[in-house]
């Protein structure tokens, strides 16, 4: 275990270290996300009503609902994305073999890649909520953080088995992310993301109870907003552990599958 | 009998073909038809130096990489230190280093040491080991000035050093080198193999395969030289008998002889 810690940490502090010598990154990424949240604040500030934030699940402003949505959009976005960048970082630059002929067994590559932009993903989403918060009123008093962390924790997971599932894509087929871009793209829809799923058709209603997106979504909106303890949040966080719990190891297994694929077919480091 | 550090019985390789447009997304999927390697069996002993000498596209990469467990043979079995290297893959890339001189993969933007702190780290050194290496082969490989800079900055020569330094960091029993030499001027090429023959095959108790064009690099690492032709293995043996067997004055014709490569030179003329 110790030794698996050990090799999560390099990783982590590999990814840490060439963060640092891009300095004016993180900089530049506050600010944007200043813009970023200025506009969802006047966008608010135009369509806000009573009606409007009575549609609402946990009541409240349409800045609060849509920032939340925004959010956890950038959330999803990395637990999609991270594992097909790092691969293919690790493809362009020529590491990857090295990383595979290392002692370090393949879960722990993964998993060590994916460490540092989760932790960069969850700091970019503070900052939003802090600028939020600071300079445009959101709502953090009534916040239940404990439940707030379970519920990225468990989006983290759940989602993470799709990126998974893209990176044995990309392996074997080297470019594109369907699954990224069907989850990205129901979800934008039948997810509510930055409105209510009550608004849609009764069809669409189906696909997004079906969609697990919608109830990290809720949970999110719910510990954050409502200030909902970890037990009302339960429901939710049941749904998104079974979701990590099947997707987990078996996109593991895919990739391990379309690794060996690529051995076979001597296609590793082809782009 | 000693355990021989490599044993390859009878290995076969074999790639789909290369496929264009639409056809490309099923080649993963496509059966193995273009014949890489075509049944090649030899041993390293331990301690041995032994070359891998053939044309482009004769094979020897492909050999390499599938006793790095980066490929799966077709057929065959290919041991490392006594461990299967489709059955076992952890267990022989504890015994390994690998180093390829066309594919050098660094963190471009980490220095040299944080790259090789962080391969040692995957390679279960400790700390305290992974800096006495680090120090050490620094040392032995003059790259004490480039260990605190970014490897962007150093020149590919030196990345060529540090990239061996990696292969040997976890001090690996058997070293693999595909080409290493490669990207190499003349004078960074000869203080290179200096150094392999002098700081790590003079001590004998580190094996090397390495494949090379490079003849005098060839004739100067290697104890003996497996000659490779179109994935066969057309002979394996000492430079003097490999000379004597072809009735060749040197290396050169010796290889050009068995390959078949010069007709003016062909085998049949060989004294008996």
């Amino acid at each position: 275990m110790s030794r698996t810690l050990r090799e999560l940490w390099g990783f982590f502090w590999r990814d840490l270290s060439i963060a640092r010598t891009y300095r004016t990154v993180f900089v530049l990424e506050a600010v944007e996300a200043l813009f970023g949240v200025a506009m969802f604040f006047y966008v608010a500030r135009f369509v806000d009503s009573p009606q409007l934030q009575h549609a609402l699940p946990q009541g409240g402003s349409y800045f609060a609902f849509s920032l939340i949505g925004f959010v956890f959009l950038d959330y999803l976005n990395a637990a999609m994305d991270t594992f097909d960048r790092s691969l293919e970082e690790a493809r362009d630059s020529g590491t990857l073999e090295h990383l595979l002929v290392t002692q370090t067994s393949l879960p722990v590559i993964l998993a060590g890649s994916a460490i540092y932009p989760f932790a960069a993903t969850t700091l970019r989403i503070a900052v939003y909520i802090a600028w939020g918060a600071v300079l445009f009123g959101f709502p953090l008093r009534d916040a239940n953080w404990l439940a707030v962390a379970a519920v990225l924790l468990a989006t983290l997971l759940a989602f993470s088995g799709l990126g998974i599932l893209s990176a044995s894509y990309l392996l074997l087929f080297k470019r594109g992310n369907p699954a990224k871009w069907f989850l990205l793209g129901v979800s934008s829809v039948a997810g509510g993301m930055l409105f209510p799923v009550s608004v849609l058709p009764d069809w669409l209603q189906l696909v997004a109870r079906l969609n697990p997106v919608t109830y990290a979504l809720d949970a999110m909106r719910a510990a954050l907003l409502g200030g909902a303890a970890l037990h009302s949040v339960l429901q939710p966080l049941v749904v998104l552990l079974l979701f990590a719990a099947v997707l987990l190891p078996a996109s593991m297994a895919v990739f391990a599958w379309a690794l060996r694929r690529t051995k076979t077919t001597g296609t590793l480091m082809h782009r | 009998m000693a355990e021989a550090a490599i044993s390859v019985e009878n290995l076969q390789k074999s790639f789909p073909p290369a496929r264009s447009g639409w056809r490309a997304f099923l080649q993963p999927f496509e059966k193995p038809s273009v014949v890489a390697l075509g049944g090649i069996s030899f041993e390293l002993r331990l301690g041995e130096s032994l070359a891998l000498l053939g044309a482009n596209g004769a094979g020897k990469s492909t050999l390499l990489r599938i006793l790095a467990t980066l490929l799966l043979p077709t057929q065959g079995r290919a041991q490392i230190a006594g461990h299967d290297a489709v059955l076992d893959p952890r267990a022989v890339r504890r015994q390994l280093g690998y180093h390829a001189g066309s594919d050098l993969g660094f963190y471009a933007r980490l220095t040299s040491r944080e790259n090789l702190r962080f391969f040692g780290r995957l390679n279960h050194l400790s700390n305290t080991a992974a800096a006495q290496r680090i120090a050490l082969l620094g040392e032995q490989f003059h790259l004490a000035d480039a260990l605190d800079r970014q490897v962007r900055t150093l020149s590919s020569g030196t990345v060529q050093r540090l990239s061996l330094a990696r292969a040997l960091l976890h001090n690996p029993r058997i070293l693999l080198l595909d080409e290493p030499t490669r990207s190499l001027d003349a004078i960074a090429a000869s203080e290179f193999r200096r150094f392999l023959k002098s700081e790590v095959l003079r001590l004998g108790d580190t094996s090397l395969l390495f494949a090379s064009h490079t003849l005098p690099e060839v004739e100067l690492l290697a104890d003996r030289i497996a000659v490779i032709d179109d994935g066969r293995l057309l002979a394996c043996d000492t430079l003097p008998a490999l000379k004597r067997a072809t009735g060749a004055a040197t290396l050169e014709d010796a290889f050009l002889r068995l390959t078949g490569h010069a007709p003016h030179l062909a085998l049949k003329d060989a004294p008996e």
